[in-house]
């Protein structure tokens, strides 16, 4: 019963790799780019939540208990969190993307956006450092600890939704890339973006929709997170990400469904590590995972004869 | 006049890709332009189309559009089929048609079928992925999507590019087709004779500039084009 309960609670964290994961795997499928401002987005996410939680925002802190109430704060933090992560997700397109192509061309052909995509992250973590410091922060759970048991497996209920949530998001964003107009476009400018502009496709305003999906991957799954563990700090985004990471190579670079099992599979793989070799060891199994599938089967558990690009 | 470009220039960095070329074209019309490999050809359209930064002054349909982005040119009708197809292989043969007619919201069931019914091979495969065609079949699809554009004019990049003699020939017959129901066309090429004995008039780049125009007619006749075309006589004796 216990490695049952365990099941369940990495398929609890892994939910919310698997939003990560997904952001990873949309931007390299499309733009053939490791984005490493996906981690500062979720950790930008959760601190924005925490802020206005605690009312640590720089301004607009009572106007927002005032408006929402001690009970409802978080509401606003997920609003604050996701209005947020919109604007900085444009901000980003535009210097790992926007700019790079106005000036080079193709973009993505380009290790260059890998490297101001890392430059965001650090210079976000350093902001974030600077306003309110790197020690570990807590909220005060909104939702206490609402639990209910099947048999004697215990379930708590925001972990439950958060799965549920993580899924139907993934669901429809599937249900968008492969069934509508704006999905044909995407898969379009993922295999051909010079050839989509042929087609009158407007690449330069389809792109920034990709970043703020991906931002609001990134930004619900990291107020998901801030709700359901309570506890974040600075590097959150490092540490949630690297996991999502590896789930995501798991799956198959580019492979939206591949990146859902992927996810899911290290949320467990991390509870079972930290349940076998501890807390402190548990990164070296879910690394030594990824280097074993890079060398065996880079293309993952469900990615094509090609890696990376144009594989939706 | 459907189509006016006057003294178009391309530069990409250093490379003078495009040297104050003039096209132009009329409705209903077959236009060829020719030139060896790096002539230009290629820049000329992208430039037509708004891929490429380009100076100059281009109308079309009446219209100054110099300073729209492609988007907005194919909008208005002005359409390429890029050269080597660019089929979207990891899209269906539907999904291809669909891509022709992003621009468009009004219903596209009739000219899908029409499309089908012109070309049964695409219509068995229409939902296989299009990395399944051959080479030919591919060039059916490159123009039948540029066709759901509702283009007014049509610019192929080198179509006949690494197509059998036979496909070649049923390819050129396909644009005269188009020709006749009323497209205009824009034809780049590199198969001189086969591009002349199809146009009605062209236009002959060398490094970018215009070196040679007039009717086809008298450009298969004249000695002049050989030179330009090859610089100087060489073992291309098909031409």
């Amino acid at each position: 019963m216990l490695l049952l309960q365990q099941l369940i609670n990495g398929l609890m964290l892994g939910g919310l790799y698997v939003m990560v994961a997904v952001a990873f795997t949309l931007i390299i499928g499309m733009l053939n780019f490791l984005n490493f401002t996906i981690p500062a987005l979720f950790m930008f996410a959760a601190m924005m939540m925490w802020a206005t939680m605690t009312g640590n925002l720089p301004f607009g802190n009572d106007f927002l208990f005032a408006i929402f109430g001690e009970h409802n704060i978080w509401i606003a933090g997920a609003i604050v969190s996701i209005v947020s992560i919109c604007l900085v997700s444009l901000i980003i397109e535009r210097f790992t993307y926007r700019y790079m192509k106005a000036k080079y061309g193709d973009a993505t052909e380009h290790a260059l956006p890998l490297v101001s995509s890392l430059g965001f992250l650090i210079i976000f973590e350093h902001l974030v450092i600077g306003q309110w410091g790197s020690d570990p922060l807590q909220i005060e759970s909104p939702f206490g600890d609402a639990t209910f048991t099947i048999g004697t497996l215990i379930f708590s209920y925001p972990q439950v939704i958060s799965l549920a949530l993580s899924l139907a998001i993934v669901f429809l964003l599937s249900h968008v890339i492969r069934h509508t107009k704006l999905g044909r476009a995407l898969r379009s400018i993922a295999e051909r973006p010079d050839t989509a502009t042929l087609m009158g496709v407007d690449v330069l305003r389809i792109v920034p929709v990709v970043y703020v999906i991906t931002g609001l991957l990134c930004a619900i799954s990291g107020i998901l997170f801030t709700i359901n563990y309570t506890s974040i700090d600075a590097y959150i985004g490092d540490t949630v990400a690297t996991v999502a990471i590896a789930g995501m190579v798991l799956g198959g670079l580019g492979n939206v469904w591949g990146a859902v099992v992927g996810g899911l599979f290290v949320g467990i793989l991390e509870v079972f590590s930290i349940y076998i070799v501890g807390a402190d060891f548990v990164k070296v199994p879910i690394w030594g995972l990824l280097l074993l599938i890079l060398v065996f089967k880079p293309t993952g558990l469900f990615g094509h004869t090609a890696i990376g690009k144009g594989k939706f | 006049m459907l189509l006016d470009a006057r003294e178009v220039n391309v530069r990409y960095g250093r490379n003078h890709a495009v040297k104050t070329a003039s096209v132009s074209l009329d409705h209903g019309e077959i236009v060829t332009v020719l030139g060896a490999n790096g002539a230009g050809k290629s820049s000329l359209l992208k430039a037509l189309l708004g891929t490429v930064r380009a100076e100059g002054r281009i109308s079309f349909d009446g219209t100054d559009i110099s300073g729209w982005a492609a988007p907005r040119r194919v909008k208005a009708g002005l359409v390429m089929v890029p050269e080597g197809r660019q089929i979207f292989v990891s899209l269906t043969v539907h999904e291809n048609l669909l891509m022709g007619a992003w621009c468009r919201n009004d219903d596209l069931e009739t000219e899908t079928e029409a499309v089908y019914e012109r070309f049964p091979n695409l219509a068995e495969r229409r939902h296989m992925p299009a990395s399944v065609l051959s080479g030919g079949e591919q060039q059916m699809l490159a123009i039948s999507r540029a066709l759901l554009a509702r283009p007014k004019l049509m610019m192929l990049d080198e179509p006949s590019l690494g197509l059998s003699p036979i496909l070649v020939r049923q390819l050129f017959d396909l644009i005269r087709d188009l020709n006749r129901e009323g497209l205009a066309i824009m034809l780049v090429e590199q198969n001189t004779r086969m591009a002349l004995a199809t146009a009605e008039r062209g236009y002959v780049l060398e490094l970018g500039a215009i070196v040679l125009k007039g009717r086809a007619k008298d450009l298969s006749s004249d000695s002049r084009l050989e030179e330009a075309y090859l610089g100087g006589k060489s073992d291309r004796a098909s031409l």
